[in-house]
């Protein structure tokens, strides 16, 4: 597991970041475009692509897709270079907007400049999937490169889309994981919506929950089958061993369904093809953002099938990462798993719904198994059962 | 682990010759050129002002006025080729497990238009987005495409949107054939949509890749491509679940492979090294040899260096087969519809293996000694065909192809 992100790179730092309070930052200016005033949110504090990856080849890349490799680089490397040609690990990886601030820059410029004065090489960077294949490139995979974008659930996607090639035995080892930059185009069209928060805070399922803020990072997983793991003497992390999507069409408040059908059934469905019953789900890393109509969503859902577990919300400490966020929590919930305990989120404050939310951490029950939830506003669901395996 | 065959029981098509599958199949055969000047926005100045336009589109005939004030111009290809498919194939859906019911869509731009209006009102604005409609911003991300056409079709299964560029449409169909076969889905309508896009025509001009007049694929004379747009969507099921049903059936999936050329973001690697991975994996996943293969779906630019690049592809994995098998490019009557192309390449070989006709590759004239396959130049012609392949190549070195086949039973 690699990770960019403002809790850290890797499991052992995220581990310790959870410990501590949200580390809120604000954003204003960006190359084409400045905020009215500054936005508070989750970033990638000293981020220095160029300390991780050299200067060679990333005057042209955007924030995203350094974003992208420095988690490859980082964390798989070596894994890449002692790789042969033929299992050098394919990629799959989640984001909502993927290249955004590449293409509307672009847009921007030809506003600005006349589109006949564009940058013919920022083009290359306008197609959604360009961080992913610049990451392919730069790595010499020749299995896979894919892109998947499913709003918020994208990361959770990307990781169901590697199981399905693995399990359809197309590749034996993938990198899946999901990706999000904080982009002027980002934040304006939350802000539009009404997804984000006015007050610079980020309360999950608070009674006061009026919003979210925007995070980025980049979370990626070395996926693949046992055998393949077995063979090169990998250290198993954990086990993907339920993973489900499906889509809830009904739309309430903000987009999401006030009855959680879909939620619902993305956890119960997860559980059956983890082959486990509820009860034996450790605790959830709940998908709450702090936005009231997501969070009493996933309360409702979350009190039918799990009325006792202890409920994680992890987003407090890393804001909405959007594409990035299933895998972000994904990480701190293993994070948390290797650690034995639930990190909490500090001083409790009053819930809009009788959900049991971790505020002081707490030993992790000795059960194996975590839940971990992705609900989107645009009717995307999806749940992944995680079983700890060291 | 395949646990299913995998069948086409529907189809929906939105082209520049014609809208729907028999309008599309009428044109196709006779030919129709699709390339004329741009209507959508100001050409002035550029290299060229032609592209494969959808004109005259109305998503009144499948979609409501709610649907359709709620969702951007590639939502609206993507759901109208969405319902025309599942009409043909004669599903209800509200009479299926609605969680066994998935969508599976790929797309290059997304919903650039959405963007393109966003940021033309931040600039009259003077730089301020405080005018933007409340609605406006959530029309943009590419996921809402798939979501769109869920919700229009009553989907609660998976539900996927996978942009690979100019080859997500045989990206998303592989994926719903995967989900197919392994039983985690029954049906799946997959597919591909991209609108015309400034930013698309603008990038390909400044890259100096667009055809002046004509898409003129595998041509000596051929001066590049023309930005299209559209739609196309299958319906893909699972045999158990189409038998059952008493489906007709028109075609098989038989597999599909994916390889990269870990070389560049816009230029193949000349070597053709990933679009031969991408062909050899797709047979070897269909369980094929390449003497079974009679028809081979062109990506078929009509640029120098995809032309060339697939050609020696075709001529690397068929052999001396290569120079007997016919090939040929839609494009040169429709434009590249980037995420929609190889969906609608996939349409188009479904209803070739159905009909038993090869569609032609028009404006052919003048051989190119490094392009000197068969490309079925400028008329279509009857010809059986049992397994056909469609070639789809895009951005980053992604590239795929997709083995479709004539159900035998």
């Amino acid at each position: 597991m690699s990770a960019v992100s403002c809790l850290g790179t890797n499991l052992g730092e995220i581990a310790s970041s959870l410990l501590t309070p949200p580390r809120i930052g604000a954003v204003q200016n960006f190359e084409f475009h400045s905020l009215p005033a500054s936005q508070p949110c989750f970033p990638v504090r000293d981020f220095d692509p160029e300390a991780i990856l050299g200067k060679k080849g990333l005057r042209t890349k955007d924030r995203a897709t350094k974003l992208l490799l420095s988690a490859l680089e980082l964390g798989f490397k070596s894994q890449f270079e002692s790789a042969s040609d033929e299992s050098r690990p394919g990629l799959s990886i989640g984001t909502a907007f993927g290249s955004v601030s590449s293409i509307g820059d672009f847009l921007s410029d030809a506003i600005v400049n006349g589109s006949h004065n564009v940058n013919p090489q920022a083009f290359a960077n306008t197609v959604i999937n360009s961080p992913t294949s610049n990451a392919n490139i730069r790595y010499a995979s020749r299995i896979l490169s894919s892109t998947v974008s499913t709003s918020f659930n994208a990361g959770l996607d990307a990781l169901a889309y590697a199981v399905m090639f693995l399990r359809q035995g197309h590749a034996r080892c993938l990198i899946a994981g999901g990706l999000e930059e904080i982009s002027y185009y980002a934040c304006t069209g939350l802000a539009a919506t009404g997804l984000l928060s006015p007050f610079g805070s980020l309360l999950p399922f608070s009674r006061e929950a009026a919003g979210t803020l925007p995070g980025e990072g980049c979370a990626v997983f070395c996926v693949e089958t046992e055998a393949s793991a077995q063979e090169r003497g990998a250290t198993v992390i954990a086990e993907i061993a339920g993973i489900a999507s499906c889509f809830d069409p009904k739309r309430g408040p903000l987009g999401y369904d006030p009855d959680g059908h879909g939620a619902r059934h993305a956890m119960k469905q997860a559980c059956v093809n983890a082959g486990i019953p509820p009860e034996e789900i450790g605790f959830v890393a709940a998908s709450a953002n702090g936005v009231a109509a997501a969070d009493d969503m996933e309360a409702l859902a979350l009190s039918d099938l799990f009325p006792k577990i202890p409920i994680a919300a992890y987003k407090s400490k890393t804001g909405e990462c959007m594409g990035a966020s299933p895998c972000l929590s994904m990480a701190c919930a293993l994070a948390d798993m290797k650690a034995g305990r639930i990190s909490g989120l500090g001083s409790a404050y009053p819930l809009r719904r009788d959900v049991n939310l971790v505020f002081e951490s707490i030993p992790v029950a000795s059960k194996q198994y975590a839940l971990v939830n992705a609900f989107s506003c645009d009717g995307y669901c999806g749940s992944i059962v995680l079983k700890n395996r060291t | 682990m395949k646990k299913d065959r995998v069948v086409v029981t529907g189809l929906g098509v939105v082209s520049p010759i014609g809208t729907g599958a028999d309008a599309f199949w009428n044109a196709a055969c006779k030919g129709v050129n699709g390339i004329a000047p741009i209507t959508a926005f100001d050409t002035a100045g550029f290299r060229t002002s032609v592209g494969g336009e959808v004109k005259g589109f109305s998503p009144e005939a499948y979609l409501s006025p709610d649907q359709i004030s709620s969702m951007g111009r590639s939502s609206q290809l993507a759901a109208s080729a969405a319902k025309m498919a599942l009409a043909q194939a004669g599903i209800d859906i509200t009479q299926q497990d609605p969680y066994r019911v998935g969508v599976s869509l790929g797309t290059t731009m997304g919903e650039p238009q959405i963007l393109e209006q966003g940021i033309e009102m931040i600039y009259r604005a003077r730089n301020s987005a405080s005018g933007l409609p409340a609605d406006l911003p959530a029309k943009y991300p590419c996921g809402v495409i798939s979501a769109n056409v869920a919700r229009s079709i009553g989907a609660c299964g998976p539900v996927i949107m996978i942009p690979t560029a100019c080859a997500a449409g045989n990206y998303a169909i592989g994926y719903a054939f995967d989900l197919i076969s392994t039983g985690d889905a029954d049906l799946v309508v997959a597919g591909g949509s991209d609108p015309i896009s400034k930013i698309a025509f603008t990038g390909f001009n400044r890259l100096l890749a667009t055809a002046k007049e004509l898409c003129r694929p595998f041509d000596k004379n051929r001066d590049g491509m023309c930005v299209g747009e559209g739609a196309g969507a299958l319906a893909l099921e699972s045999l158990t679940h189409a038998t059952n049903r008493g489906a007709t059936i028109l075609a098989e999936v038989l597999g599909y492979g994916l390889g990269c050329d870990a070389f560049k973001m816009t230029i193949p690697d000349p070597s053709g090294s990933g679009g031969i991975l991408a062909l050899q994996r797709a047979l070897d996943n269909a369980h094929l040899s390449p003497d079974q293969v009679d028809y081979i779906s062109a990506h078929g630019t009509g640029t120098e260096e995809n032309d060339k690049t697939e050609t020696l592809i075709i001529k690397a994995v068929f052999g001396q087969k290569a120079r007997s098998i016919p090939v040929s490019s839609i494009k040169s009557m429709i434009g590249h519809t980037m995420g929609a192309a190889s969906a609608i390449e996939a349409v188009a070989c479904v209803l070739m293996i159905d009909r038993g006709v090869i569609l032609p590759t028009i404006n052919y004239t003048e051989p190119d000694p490094e392009c000197d396959l068969d490309y079925v130049p400028n008329s279509a012609r009857n010809a059986a065909i049992s397994v056909a392949v469609s070639n789809a190549y895009a951005f980053g070195g992604n590239n795929s192809t997709l083995v479709l086949g004539k159900f035998g039973g």
